[in-house]
């Protein structure tokens, strides 16, 4: 035979029918497991592989003014976002889309790192495009694989006014609060209100975002609607009414132009804010969306401190717009006859120092009246000199400066009201003299205010010490259930403890202040008004005095409270009672005949 | 001699059956193609499934032309044809036309080619032919020496291309056919043994349950003691050496052999692929989710879908009842040709129909396997199912061969 025998025996056949066998029944029974036992887990995955949830950003609410204008609307935006799997896959997607965009190669890769979320997520490579790139990108879309739109919409401000440090800003929120507030359903790139009403009304504006299912396949692609899935519409956040009167506002902003400083007028009754100026400020429009780095380190570095809310922030050395302090507690304390009379050379001798009064030539002989319309400081340094430190620190303390105003704004500063206690602490037990105290009763020295603590000064002064709280907040529109609500605003506290006739006293002085022919603020008068009010110019060792104004103004049962602080203006009866006498005349003018009530004007 | 008819009709009934398991195992091959390239706009014939069934007639006259070689002609032509199969596959290197840094395909007009496929047709006749050598002492370990090397030497060059799966085969097809052949259990084990040293050497207590194994079966061997301690120690000292030397590769070189076992992982690591096929086939379910319906295969998350991972497609797709079928074709196909070579009454041609039956077990096994998460990502395809011209091609070739063998004309 020419072959050799086939000699397998009938054991070694079986043997590898057994071991073939025994393998496939391994794999069946894996299979079983995948397939029968764990069905539901895969089932699971499965779905979960093959659709996204499209979030839809919800508008936030409408911020409107006190009697319904618009501050802040929302538009909708155009971003462009990339898909780095896939336009990886064409070497020329960056090089087209670096030429429509008009933005370099390089730049586009750098965005697309720094906003990596995942190979198959996208990532935004520019923001805010406008029409006509939008149109060219739409064409030459075949040619740009993995390239996407977004619309987003972001915060527009059809209002000339700025209202910058009231709005405050949204900014993408951090990794930090994050962790803190994703329970309430933030995730990472969304916005938060920052600073400003943005900021403290967000529950309020904030809108729900709304979702939709898509079919996807592995490149992120949507290939088609998902059955059985109902999309959820995004819902709006409510709007928010403030207590800001726009064209007041505005007016406010113009007047400040080029000036820093502050404007704030409230109401007096009720702590509601009409305008709030801090300048300089900036355009709202640098905000609408997500602030570009640039602009946001220009803003930060600017010397003049744009992004600084002076009004609650910043703490000043009042001048002598506190001396009415020192008055009340002479008055309650009866420390001096208000008809005593003190002669004003021009300075005040302490030991070996001369204290100077701002009118070199002396006013003269000056009781308490004529002081506080004449700003006499010689008058004050012999009051505070008969008056404990402690009596004057309480004084100021009823007045609640050195605490927080309790304004709905981000960031509040205390002030200072130095008394006996913190002296020692500072400069020793006797390392302070009598010389301290005289600075301090003119506004200067260790004491610091803030300008909100000084508007409501006014107010307190203006309605026999009511200590309203300040605030910007009026009512919402509540979307679910149709309709308003205010927010409570805590009454205040009030000052109990001073007589009726101290507080007319020192009304009737703040009077002359403006309306008498001496008065230091008579720059500051109205006709048809009654203008209460107090001046102040506040040395301070970076240049010029500041010039302050506080006072207010009282028509058909309305109080309207005032506070102008101009940096380096040179003397309150100058620039500051200028202002506040625009001020007073636009209120006149434009708010009396509107009766501007209280709880705002409702719209319709 | 008694009959006139060189057709029995027991060979006519199994022939037949094999077809009919080979005719389903293609239908339901192409089941699945259809349904993964159902949302391609292409003409038919530039479909995948199209061209699979271009290649299908191809490989049919593949069946028809080896239906009529002599088995004469590849007895004595079996080692020429050995080292021509060896020469094509060394092609691709001096051809130099890499295809995504393998060097697999010899490239002929339109046509790509893979020798390394029908090489495995090769092998299995070389090694047949040797196997059943007249003067073979099969029981002597010396007779075990050349059928390795052949196995080896196209091993060790496909292994570089690089193409760990099929290099495994030609390495896998040898121990049925050794069994098949009457070699002796211990000199199997012998041959296996250091391999297992070295794979278990890097878990201690794997390592030792392997020492503990090799102890009791080389006491009970009853072989001469020096050639047991020999062997102990040296799988001892292999189990040693193994992880210091393994220490002492620069991470690169590590690395390079450690893809070795992913030499088709894409980007996204290795585990994607099996992780995603895992979740098509388990969310299949029992009954799966009827054709087209696949999301893991029509949103493209299932890898190679037309090729190493159709299985996952049928799994998905027709479920635990759709994947026991084919895997129960896959087993009558198994135990018909285990039949048919124990029938065959010369060595050399049963000995061919049993390489031929490792070599499809194997690819269906170890595709199988690996779609499901039980073996590391190797890139073999699953016989007639998976897409690929030279693969279907040598399938059917395997078939004819087997069809070709078992009509026993020399009677």
């Amino acid at each position: 035979m020419y072959y050799s025998q086939n000699n397998v025996t009938l054991e070694r056949r079986n043997l590898l029918i057994l071991i073939g066998l025994t393998l496939f029944v391994i794999l069946i029974a894996r299979l079983y497991q995948l397939q029968i036992v764990q069905y539901n887990r895969f089932a699971g995955i499965a779905e979960a592989n093959r659709i996204r949830v499209i979030s839809r950003e919800a508008p936030r609410g409408i911020i409107f003014d006190r009697n319904g204008n618009i501050i802040a609307d929302n538009k909708s935006q155009y971003n462009v976002n990339l898909i780095p799997f896939e336009a990886g896959q064409n070497e020329n997607v960056y090089s087209i889309l670096s030429e429509i965009l008009k933005i370099p190669e390089r730049e586009i890769r750098q965005r697309v790192r720094k906003n990596w979320r995942g190979q198959f997520l996208p990532a935004r490579v520019a923001g805010d495009i406008d029409f006509d790139t939008l149109t060219e990108l739409e064409e030459r879309r075949l040619e740009l694989p993995g390239v996407l739109f977004s619309l987003e919409p972001i915060r527009s401000f059809p209002s000339g006014a700025n209202l910058s440090q009231v709005l405050g800003y949204l900014r993408e929120v951090g990794k930090e609060e994050l962790r803190v507030i994703k329970d309430y359903g933030y995730r990472p790139g969304d916005l938060i209100g920052w600073k400003g009403v943005e900021h403290e009304y967000e529950s309020v504006l904030r809108g729900k975002q709304g979702y939709s299912f898509v079919q996807v396949n592995v490149f992120g692609q949507e290939v088609g609607e998902v059955r059985n899935k109902r999309s959820v519409e995004p819902k709006f956040g409510n709007d928010l009414y403030l207590t800001i009167d726009l064209g007041l506002q505005q007016y406010a902003e113009e007047l400040l132009n080029g000036k820093k400083g502050v404007i704030v007028a409230m109401d007096a009754l009720n702590g509601e804010i009409l305008s709030l100026i801090s300048k300089p400020d900036y355009s709202p429009n640098l905000f609408s969306g997500i602030v570009r780095s640039d602009v946001w380190n220009r803003l930060r570095d600017d010397p003049d401190k744009p992004l600084y809310n002076r009004v609650t922030q910043g703490t000043y050395s009042p001048g002598s717009t506190f001396k009415m302090v020192a008055a009340l507690a002479s008055l309650e304390e009866n420390i001096l006859d208000p008809k005593t009379r003190f002669r004003c050379r021009g300075s005040y001798k302490l030991g070996r120092r001369d204290f100077k009064c701002w009118k070199l030539g002396g006013h003269g002989r000056m009781n308490l009246y004529d002081a506080i319309v004449n700003s006499c400081n010689v008058y004050f340094y012999s009051l505070i000199r008969k008056m404990d430190i402690d009596i004057w620190a309480e004084y100021a303390r009823k007045f609640r400066f050195g605490e927080l105003t309790n304004i709905d704004m981000y960031g509040e500063s205390l002030g200072l009201v130095p008394d006996k206690a913190f002296m020692d602490e500072k400069y020793g037990v006797g390392g302070w003299t009598e010389g301290n105290k005289l600075n301090l009763v003119i506004g200067q020295g260790d004491l610091l205010v803030t300008p909100i603590q000084m508007v409501r000064f006014a107010g307190t002064l203006a309605t026999n010490g009511k200590l309203s709280v300040p605030h910007l907040g009026l009512k919402y529109f509540d979307r679910d259930n149709d309709r308003f609500h205010y927010f409570a605003q805590s009454t205040g506290d009030s000052i109990d403890d001073i007589s009726a006739s101290s507080w007319e006293f020192i009304r009737k002085a703040m009077y002359d202040v403006v309306n008498s022919r001496t008065g230091t603020g008579r720059a500051a008068k109205v006709r048809g008004l009654d203008v209460y009010g107090k001046t102040g110019t506040a040395q301070n060792p970076h240049g010029d005095s500041h010039s302050w104004f506080i006072g207010f103004a009282k028509k058909n049962e309305q109080v309207i409270a005032m506070a102008v602080l101009v940096e380096h203006g040179g003397s309150g009866g100058g620039e500051a009672s200028v202002i506040a006498s625009k001020m007073f005349r636009y209120y006149q003018k434009e708010l009396v005949p509107q009766q501007f009530t209280s709880r705002g004007a409702n719209r319709n | 001699m008694k009959k006139t008819n060189w057709i029995t009709d027991s060979v006519a009934n199994t022939n037949l059956l094999m077809f009919i398991t080979v005719f389903l195992l293609c239908i339901s091959g192409l089941i699945a193609l259809y349904s993964a390239s159902l949302h391609v706009e292409a003409p038919f014939f530039k479909k995948v499934i199209g061209k699979q069934m271009l290649w299908m007639i191809i490989g049919l006259l593949a069946i028809l032309i080896v239906f009529f070689v002599q088995r004469k002609l590849l007895f004595d032509g079996a080692f020429i044809l050995y080292w021509i199969g060896i020469a094509l596959i060394i092609a691709p290197y001096f051809v130099g036309n890499s295809v995504a840094g393998a060097n697999r395909w010899i490239v002929l007009g339109p046509f790509h080619f893979q020798p390394s496929e029908f090489m495995k047709i090769i092998v299995i006749i070389g090694i047949a032919r040797y196997l059943s050598k007249n003067d073979l002492v099969i029981s002597d370990f010396k007779s075990l020496i050349i059928p390795l090397l052949l196995a080896l030497l196209p091993m060790a060059i496909v292994l570089k291309q690089p193409d760990l799966g099929t290099s495994m085969i030609y390495i896998i097809l040898i121990f049925p056919m050794l069994i098949w052949a009457g070699a002796r259990f211990y000199h199997l084990f012998i041959i296996a043994a250091p391999v297992i040293s070295i794979l278990t050497a890097f878990n201690f207590y794997s390592f030792f349950i392997w020492v503990l194994c090799l102890i009791v079966i080389l006491y009970f061997s009853k072989e001469k003691i020096w050639l047991a301690i020999v062997l102990f120690i040296l799988n001892l000292s292999l189990g040693f050496v193994t992880p210091v030397l393994w220490n002492r590769l620069e991470p690169y070189q590590q690395n390079r052999i450690l893809t070795l076992f992913n030499v088709e992982a894409d980007p996204q690591g290795s585990s994607y692929q099996v992780i995603q096929s895992q979740i098509a086939v388990g969310s299949g379910g029992l009954f799966g989710k009827g054709i087209g319906n696949g999301t893991q295969t029509h949103l493209k998350f299932l890898p190679e879908q037309h090729t190493d991972f159709i299985f996952s497609v049928v799994g998905e797709e027709y479920g635990f009842i759709g994947v026991v079928s084919v895997l129960l074709l896959f087993l009558i196909l198994t135990v018909i040709l285990i039949s048919v070579a124990f029938r065959l009454r010369d060595r050399f041609s049963s000995l061919v129909v049993i390489g031929v039956t490792s070599v499809l077990f194997f690819h269906a096994v170890i595709n199988v396997a690996m779609t499901i998460g039980l073996m590391p990502v190797t890139g073999l395809p699953l016989p007639f199912l998976s897409y690929g011209g030279s693969f279907i091609i040598t399938c059917f070739l395997m078939i004819g061969l087997v069809f070709n063998l078992s009509v026993d004309r020399h009677r």
